[in-house]
């Protein structure tokens, strides 16, 4: 009894150490998969409970974050897909707490210039709304690619399709996304894709 | 290659996902080609512009999920524990369970082969060494031949004729023969008692140390134990003149009266 426990103590222990530093790039993609902070919380917890209870069929010295980011994509298809679509347009309060948040919290980059480091929150926040109108099987892609910037052979190990579709999908999700902010672009009094072109005008203005 | 060969690697070449050949190809493209130059330097602008953004307005995780999620692992684990440990209990309680129905098998089994060698010894009429009707003057006799004390048991209805030492199986044993009176005929029935020390206990009685009737070749087999003492009584007499032979003898528990398994009894000897 002693002896299997403390060996199950192991795993843990090792487990722990493989997923600490990934929680933080498992909740960003699920925050986008989900497009609300209390699914991809709950996305997140499962994710890493079911690694867990599956954590002796990983093959030690393998990619961890891959099968990681494969069973989020998988819990995320099987379980959330059409709870999301359900409440899909009532999380705008939601959303606007994640704005919110990142508005009032000054972690990462704060840049020596507060103008940029607004110019490009605001920016920032326009291209993951523009992500989360992606259709999910482009969405996926983009997300894993852009965000997470995984090979193309590991998203189609992630996804289980051929390289061939994930590069297909990834060159129309691409050029939606572009056409979305473009878009935006165009309706938005600055363009919001170019920093450089939206500080010089915010200098003539 | 011209400009539609290079379009599809575009996106890969800038991705850094095209082979090394692939990419010299591309970039003497670009090299030569304004539109084709301008296009990717878009491409690659929106790209850079995309994932810098992006990855900028990602929030953390916040720490009260962290917390949570290692509680959760940590529960899980005990869950899982405890899981094990059922699930090892469940396997330990099964193979208990196959060794005791196998040890239960086998002592029947046992049990079985002694009825059988008694019944087809007693059928055998092998001649007697001594014929003697008390039962003080056989056991007389049999003291000193065998390894342990033989008392004769007294049945009212039944004399003894004569007795011998016989085995059963490996056991050396008395055996007396009795004549026992039938309800339905005049003619007396003979009686087979074996009786021999098992302090191994390798015959099984069964339950409470109550008789237990067998039944081969014909003869039913009724078998007990006193202390190391194992009676095996061999006869042809019907159940209920079995029960009239028997239950006078004190001490012992009266044959059982819901009837037991009888195996294939020939119906000449039902009657």
């Amino acid at each position: 009894m002693l002896g299997f426990s403390t060996r199950s103590d192991k795993a843990r222990a090792e487990f722990e150490g493989l997923v600490a530093p990934w929680l933080d790039a498992l909740y960003g993609g699920a925050l986008r998969l989900t497009r609300n902070e209390r699914d991809a919380e709950d996305l997140v917890q499962d994710t890493v409970m079911r690694a867990y209870r599956f954590f002796d069929k990983f093959q030690r010295g393998t990619n961890f974050r891959a099968w990681l980011f494969k069973i989020l994509t998988n819990t995320f298809i099987n379980g959330y897909r059409r709870q999301v679509k359900e409440r899909s347009l009532g999380d705008e309060s939601e959303r606007q707490s994640v704005e919110a948040q990142f508005f009032s919290s000054d972690t990462t980059d704060q840049a020596q210039n507060p103008e940029d480091y607004l110019v490009q929150r605001v920016m920032s926040e326009d291209v993951l709304k523009a992500i989360d109108t992606l259709p999910i099987d482009f969405r996926m892609v983009v997300i894993l690619a852009d965000l997470q910037e995984f090979s193309y052979k590991e998203i189609a190990e992630i996804l289980d399709v051929p390289v061939g579709t994930v590069m297909s999908r990834l060159f129309r999700g691409r050029r939606q996304l572009e056409a979305v902010l473009r878009k935006d672009e165009h309706e938005a009094a600055a363009p919001l894709v170019d920093l450089n072109a939206y500080r010089e005008r915010k200098k003539l203005g | 290659m011209n400009c539609p060969d290079v379009d599809p690697l575009l996106m890969p070449y800038l991705d850094g996902e095209v082979v090394e050949a692939d990419r010299l190809e591309v970039e003497q493209h670009l090299a030569s080609c304004e539109p084709c130059a301008k296009r990717s330097e878009r491409s690659r602008h929106h790209r850079t512009l995309v994932r810098t953004l992006a990855k900028a307005g990602t929030p953390a995780a916040p720490e009260a999920l962290k917390a949570r999620v290692f509680t959760t692992i940590r529960s899980e684990q005990t869950r899982q524990r405890q899981r094990r440990f059922l699930r090892l209990s469940a396997a330990a309680a099964g193979v208990a369970l196959c060794a005791l129905a196998g040890h239960h098998q086998w002592r029947s089994f046992q049990r079985r082969l002694y009825v059988e060698d008694a019944a087809s010894r007693h059928a055998r009429q092998f001649p007697l060494e001594v014929r003697l009707p008390q039962p003080e003057a056989l056991e007389a006799w049999f003291d000193g031949k065998l390894g342990h004390r033989v008392a004769v048991p007294r049945f009212p209805n039944a004399t003894a004729e004569g007795a011998r030492v016989l085995n059963v199986r490996e056991k050396q044993a008395a055996y007396i023969r009795y004549d026992a009176p039938t309800r339905a005929s005049a003619q007396p029935r003979q009686v087979g008692l074996f009786v021999f020390g098992d302090n191994a206990n390798d015959v099984d009685v069964g339950a409470r140390g109550e008789p237990s009737l067998g039944n081969s070749n014909g003869y039913n087999v009724v078998t007990w134990r006193e202390g190391d003492i194992v009676y095996q009584l061999v006869t042809d007499l019907e159940e209920d003149d079995i029960r009239e032979l028997l239950p006078s003898e004190p001490g012992r528990a009266p044959l059982p009266t819901a009837r037991q398994p009888l195996e294939a009894q020939p119906a000449s000897f039902r009657r």
